[in-house]
């Protein structure tokens, strides 16, 4: 072996001793260590392809991108997917790219209206904004907390041209109303799948059915890379519109330190360009730079291998809060999945009843108290908050549920890092609760 | 999506007239691709993680029902293919980065496909996979030099067993008074008379690029629009 490579041999075993040293075999203690609503589950392994890639020193998206991007797009049986450096960022390439003049008559143009809801996270909403888009918002249902079916089909005008919404906490929403509705009006259909990774609808993965995709990666979700997020689709044409968005605009598609990959870089017409203008300066989209680098590729390598059991551990988290939570019925409304639909859960979702003798704040304000980490429902009602209460926008219906979503639910975590301990004390904090303990 | 594979060379062809068939198993299975795509072929080492070296397209001339082993095929007209030539043995490693372009043949129309020599390469994999219920017609011309190097012929017959769509005429240079072979290189007028309404057809070229300059301007003349014309074009 060479030196070098016997010397980063030597660097990932040291990598892997101190994981085991800084990481490994901790114990939680009850009411000490806080029960996380989320957080990053990883061994070994992720520290070193972490520590591998920092040793390529390439730093932009390199062998692990390539890699991820392959595995993930084969996770999802899909011919395309486009790292980006958050789920944020993937919403923003993913709408910006319906706007593309390739597109013809079928691309998004400023007015357009876009169905989606406004009880979620801002940046679902908001690249329709930046887009000149005019979002159309429609209530949810409460206990799924995805919207209403027919409430989406009221919501249809002459103007609208796509459907953007959220599986929201993993929960997928009606697909079998939204795809019909899509295929009657010819309209778009972007699935935030960004709390959903390994959701299925009719035992197919969402993400899967509309014309594009998005996932995050961000800490708090299925998989982590830390600040990360991908757009997946099966259209090579959308695959290659956001790989344009993505990188600067540019027509080229070369990756970071490559060039000449279409074979024609000095041979092509580009607008009043002279002839044989460098493709890799050509700019065919008004785009962003939104790539992530190959250390946080890396690391969602790693987290891919763990996908499934993260998957596994979700559910069965989510069906053991359920139990413990179920005799509280009447004071608590517990989360249920949409039919046909089995969800890989974000999170646990309560919404406290109207008839309860408590507040969402007196609940959540006792879980803190213990050490239990408790998290709104995003946003809420997004409408009321000040960056959005001027927006050009259109409410079909009227938004109470997601009324009642702003003030009276939150959720807990079912993230992988939790453990059976860890569940028995949220079931005993829970249970003190109910029989009356308040935060003095 | 794209993908750099390290692959051994299983097999040379030398077909004669300085044209290779070149058989690549990759190490771990190729990426999905689809007909008409290309990859990009190294000689020179490469270090994952590191800069890609010097490096070819070659149209990927197999099906990418079988990703286990992927097939090139070259004439020898430059410096990297007179190296890969002198250079390429069976038990080889080298590295390949795949799938790449959009040349891919739509079934929205009739379509017309041109094909000079190893340029058929772009044509093979969506000749392989050529079934029964494909709702267009099919017009493949393919030129070679001479019949010999109607390299992919038993492909083509095979596809048209499949096919009944698929109609093929062959044209060679040199070397044959067969009435199977239209003498001389692919001719538009040959093209006009082969069949009905050439027009509503969508032309798809592939092949060497003073073949591909002459057949783009001779569409053009006879008012195929540009976007019918779609041509297999690098450096």
């Amino acid at each position: 072996m060479q030196r070098d490579a016997q010397l980063r041999a030597d660097i990932l075993e040291l990598v892997r001793e101190y994981y085991q040293e800084r990481f490994a075999n901790r114990e939680f203690r009850p009411g000490v260590d806080l029960v996380h609503y989320a957080g990053r589950v990883f061994d070994a392994q992720e520290l070193v392809n972490l520590v591998d890639s920092s040793l390529d020193f390439f730093l932009t998206a390199n062998r692990y991108s390539e890699s991820f991007e392959a595995d993930f797009a084969d996770f999802f049986g899909l011919s395309n997917s486009l790292l980006v450096n958050s789920g944020s960022s993937a919403n923003l390439v993913a709408i910006t790219s319906l706007t593309s003049p390739q597109l013809g008559d079928r691309r998004l143009r400023p007015g357009d209206e876009v169905i989606t809801v406004a009880a979620g996270f801002p940046t679902t909403v908001t690249p329709m904004i930046q887009n000149q888009l005019v979002p159309v918002f429609v209530d949810v249902n409460l206990g799924d907390y995805t919207a209403i079916p027919s409430m989406v089909e009221e919501a249809i005008s002459p103007k609208t041209r796509a459907i953007i919404m959220a599986h929201t906490m993993g929960v997928p929403f009606d697909l079998d109303t939204v795809m019909r509705l899509a295929r009657a009006h010819d309209l778009w259909v972007i699935e935030d799948n960004c709390d959903a990774l390994g959701s299925r609808y009719h035992g197919k993965l969402t993400g899967t059915f509309g014309d594009l995709a998005t996932v995050s990666f961000y800490p708090a979700h299925h998989v982590t890379m830390g600040e990360g997020g991908a757009v997946i689709t099966a259209s090579d044409m959308l695959g290659r519109i956001t790989r344009s968005i993505r990188d600067w605009g540019r027509d080229c598609y070369c990756a970071g330190g490559e060039n000449n990959t279409c074979g024609k870089r000095f041979s092509q017409q580009f607008g009043t360009l002279p002839f044989g203008y460098d493709h890799k300066y050509v700019y065919s989209h008004i785009g962003y730079n939104l790539k992530v680098t190959d250390m946080q590729a890396a690391v969602g390598l790693a987290q891919l291998g763990k996908l499934e059991e993260f998957i596994a551990r979700r559910k069965a988290n989510f069906e053991k809060i359920y139990d413990m939570l179920k005799p509280y019925i009447e004071q608590l409304l517990l989360p249920h999945p949409t039919p046909y639909s089995d969800p890989s859960w974000f999170g646990f979702v309560i919404t406290v009843r109207k008839e309860s003798s408590f507040t969402r704040n007196d609940l959540t304000r006792f879980l803190e108290a213990n050490r239990i980490e408790t998290r709104n429902l995003f946003a809420g009602n997004l409408l009321r908050h000040p960056a959005f209460m001027n927006i050009e926008h259109r409410v079909v219906g009227d938004l109470t549920n997601t009324d009642i979503i702003t003030e009276r639910t939150f959720f807990i975590g079912v993230y992988p890092g939790i453990d059976d301990t860890q569940l028995d004390y949220l079931g005993s904090v829970f249970a003190r609760f109910m029989q009356g303990e308040r935060v003095s | 999506m794209p993908q750099k594979v390290q692959c051994t060379i299983t097999q040379v062809i030398d077909h004669g007239e300085r044209v290779y068939s070149v058989f690549l198993k990759p190490d771990s299975l190729a990426p999905r691709f689809r007909p008409g795509q290309f990859l990009h072929f190294a000689l020179d080492p490469y270090t994952p993680g590191d800069f890609w070296p010097e490096s070819r397209v070659f149209s990927i001339a197999s099906s990418p029902e079988d990703r286990s082993l992927l097939r090139i095929t070259y004439a020898v007209k430059g410096q990297f293919t007179t190296r890969m030539e002198s250079e390429i043995e069976v038990g080889h490693q080298v590295w390949v980065k795949l799938p790449y372009g959009e040349f891919m043949i739509s079934p929205e129309r009739d379509a017309c496909l041109l094909a000079g020599g190893t340029g058929m390469t772009a044509f093979t994999a969506f000749l392989a996979g050529l079934r029964a219920e494909y709702p267009r017609n099919v017009h493949l011309f393919y030129g070679a030099r001479c019949p010999e190097l109607l390299i992919f012929r038993p492909l083509v017959e095979e596809a048209r067993q499949r096919c009944l769509r698929l109609h093929a005429l062959y044209l060679v240079e040199q070397g044959s008074d067969s009435i199977a072979y239209i003498p001389g290189r692919i001719d538009l007028n040959v093209v006009w008379k082969s069949f009905p309404d050439p027009l509503v057809a969508r032309y798809y070229l592939a092949g060497p690029p003073e073949m591909l300059r002459i057949l783009k301007s001779g569409l053009l003349q006879r008012t195929v629009s540009p976007s019918c014309i779609i041509t297999d074009e690098w450096e």
